[in-house]
């Protein structure tokens, strides 16, 4: 379908968020989305593409983690200083807070980035553990939707992980 | 449309859908909610049309004709009713945002299934959505694997009644030790001639005992099989050939799933080195001889773990003329030619024998106690010395003790040194001790558990009730699937009752 496309062009494609917000990314970008990477490779996908659950606050900062990943991965570095260094970028890119975590998590999940997708759960999980349940609830807008009479019940039944 | 499904009532709606060439369409959706008999929901009918979109979404692609990528159907909804629900919940709609817009399965595989059963059930009272996953026999299941390790989950499997009790049941049950009990036992057959300081494994839910004392310090090599599996359990000599010379003050250690590793201990004609292992599940059991290169110097009275599944360890003991030994070595059966590794630290904890080794968090091991040396003396020990064998270069790290160098003092209430006591690695990384020779008056069956995990170890003392033994010791001990420790030999001043058990189990899915 291309192949009459220029070698030494760059291939570009142009993302669109939720709210309409256009992006424009390199190929060594765009296929780290899963999503639509078999389409790139199979030569099939236009260079517009909608990503409808994702706004476009979220789709920057994946744009943003799959570029870094992209350029140390391409980057000629020894293999362990690439290592260290996504380590270092992985820590500092999850430093946002609660709820930026999990729309990053949900749009990983559904953009099919396997290695953000693993990273956001890993420090979901950690940021959810040794947590009392108010302060589960609080950080993650989660609403007690127990009445007394069932909280209660619940919390007599899981009385044994607080003693 | 997640609000209607939460609340029963009818959802209906148009949703903006999409074609696998991208090209816009109308999905008109109505779901119905199916009553059953109690008055709960028991099915959603999900009906469906489509109706070409009059939208205008910028470009769009020519031609669609050849697009058959599998991804693509990502981007539109699955025809399927119960998939659809899973799909709504993961849409983000913009602004409604917390823990509750992922999918269950997100949530429960991939970030609930990291935390302990302890957070697992403090999520249980969040909210009802946390609650109704916190009742998922998979999600226990992979909160147990992570947390203690896939080797104990496989252990904890063969269990009889494990399954019976459920994940959530065992999680419960062993972080909080509330079912432990103590338990008599009497077993049939008979282990001829009478015996001591033999030693006992177990290989899955079979105890099996090797060797000891006979009168007149007789060194026995005759081996007995106890199956724990069976409606009524019996003493059975198993006939095995070429049997190892006979010794008593050795090891036996399972390792490679059905296969026992008999290691040093004192013959007829002094310490041995010699190293034998035997597969209980050939058709004809053989004790067969590993000559492996470089072993350690003769002893007796040192202690042995399992590395692995394959590694036998083995440390200090007794070695000729009553030296006490302080070395650690390895041996790896899985290789074709084992050959003996001793592994070098600059640092070795105080020579001791009866002593025992734990393996705890994957490829530590635990010294606890023993009759260790101080400078021309010897001393009964409760001493606790970590080394992680995953490091490139182990060291042996004083975790708490009586006034170690570098040591804090004994944290909690540390039980009196001992030695030939048993030494039980419980799910998470605890240790648990008991039994054992101490000084005065002490009860055998008294429990004491260290977390050598936490930041700053401390001892406690576990009370549990039932009928306990009024000797145990380590070498006559042996932990059964993870959960049940088999204490041989109810123990009439020097004759051994090898047809009365005690056992201390776990959790409460024995039978």
């Amino acid at each position: 379908m291309s192949s009459s496309t220029e070698l030494t062009e760059k291939k570009v494609f142009l993302l669109k968020s939720l709210d309409g917000v256009i992006f424009e990314v390199e190929e060594s970008v765009a296929v780290q989305l899963e999503v639509i990477r078999e389409l790139i490779e199979g030569d099939c996908a236009r260079p517009f593409i909608s990503l409808y659950n994702v706004t476009s606050e979220i789709l920057a900062l994946v744009i943003e983690y799959c570029k870094h990943h992209a350029e140390t991965c391409s980057g000629g570095t020894s293999a362990t200083i690439a290592d260290e260094d996504l380590k270092t970028f992985d820590n500092e890119f999850m430093n946002v807070d609660e709820n930026i975590l999990l729309e990053l998590c949900s749009a990983a999940d559904y953009l099919d980035i396997k290695s953000l997708f693993e990273l956001t759960c890993r420090t979901l999980a950690s940021l959810i553990k040794d947590r009392t349940i108010i302060e589960v609830r609080k950080m993650f807008n989660v609403e007690n939707d127990f009445s007394v009479v069932e909280e209660k019940a619940v919390r007599k039944e899981f009385a044994w992980a607080f003693k | 449309m997640r609000r209607c499904l939460m609340e029963g009532v009818e959802f209906q709606a148009e949703l903006l859908n999409f074609r696998k060439d991208g090209s816009p369409l109308m999905n008109m959706l109505r779901m119905t909610p199916i009553y059953g008999d109690d008055e709960t929901i028991t099915h959603i009918i999900g009906i469906q049309f489509f109706t070409e979109a009059n939208l205008d979404l910028g470009q769009l692609p020519g031609s669609s004709a050849k697009e058959t990528s599998r991804i693509s159907e990502r981007f539109k909804f699955s025809p399927s009713p119960c998939v659809l629900v899973t799909d709504g919940k993961r849409n983000i709609s913009g602004g409604v945002c917390g823990l509750m817009q992922l999918s269950d399965e997100v949530l429960s595989m991939k970030i609930l299934s990291r935390l302990t059963p302890r957070d697992i059930a403090s999520l249980g009272s969040v909210s009802q959505r946390l609650y109704e996953l916190t009742k998922n026999e998979d999600l226990w299941r992979m909160v147990c694997q992570n947390a203690w390790g896939s080797e104990t989950t496989r252990v904890l499997e063969t269990v009889p009644g494990a399954k019976l009790l459920g994940w959530g049941r065992l999680a419960r049950e062993l972080t909080t030790l509330e079912a432990a009990a103590w338990r008599k036992l009497t077993v049939g057959g008979v282990v001829e001639p009478s015996r001591c300081n033999f030693s006992a494994c177990a290989v899955g839910n079979r105890v099996v005992l090797f060797g000891g004392e006979g009168v007149n310090m007789q060194p026995l090599n005759d081996t007995f099989v106890l199956d724990l599996n069976s409606s009524n359990p019996e003493w059975q000599h198993v006939k095995v050939s070429s049997p190892p010379p006979g010794r008593w003050g050795h090891t036996l250690s399972c390792v490679n799933g059905s296969h026992l590793v008999l290691f040093g201990g004192c013959g007829r004609q002094g310490l041995l080195n010699d190293v034998f292992v035997l597969d209980l599940d050939a058709t004809h059991p053989t004790w067969r001889e590993i000559s492996s290169l470089a072993p350690p110097l003769p002893r007796s009275w040192h202690s042995s773990c399992t590395l692995d599944g394959t590694k036998l360890i083995v440390s200090g003991g007794c070695a000729d003329s009553g030296v006490l030994l302080s070395d650690t070595f390895s041996l790896d059966l899985s290789m074709e030619k084992p050959v003996w590794r001793e592994i070098p630290v600059a640092w070795t904890p105080p020579s001791r024998l009866g002593h025992t080794l734990s393996v705890y968090g994957g490829r530590k091991i635990l010294m606890f106690g023993g009759l260790a040396k101080s400078g021309p003396l010897r001393f009964r020990s409760s001493d606790v010395f970590t080394m992680d064998l995953s490091e490139e270069e182990p060291c042996w790290r004083c975790v708490t003790g009586s006034g170690m160098p570098g040591a804090g003092n004994p944290g909690g209430i540390a039980p009196p040194p001992r030695l030939d006591h048993v030494a039980v690695s419980l799910p998470g990384g605890r240790i648990l001790i008991f039994g054992g020779s101490v000084a005065g008056l002490h009860s055998a069956s008294q429990l004491y558990i260290l977390d050598p995990t936490e930041e700053k170890p401390t001892w406690r003392i576990l009370n549990v009730p039932g009928q306990p033994p009024r000797f145990a010791w380590g070498h006559s001990t042996c932990v059964v699937g993870g959960t049940r420790a088999i204490v041989l030999g109810g123990q009439t001043g020097e004759e051994w009752m090898l047809s009365e058990l005690h056992e201390l189990s776990l959790t409460s899915s024995t039978i």
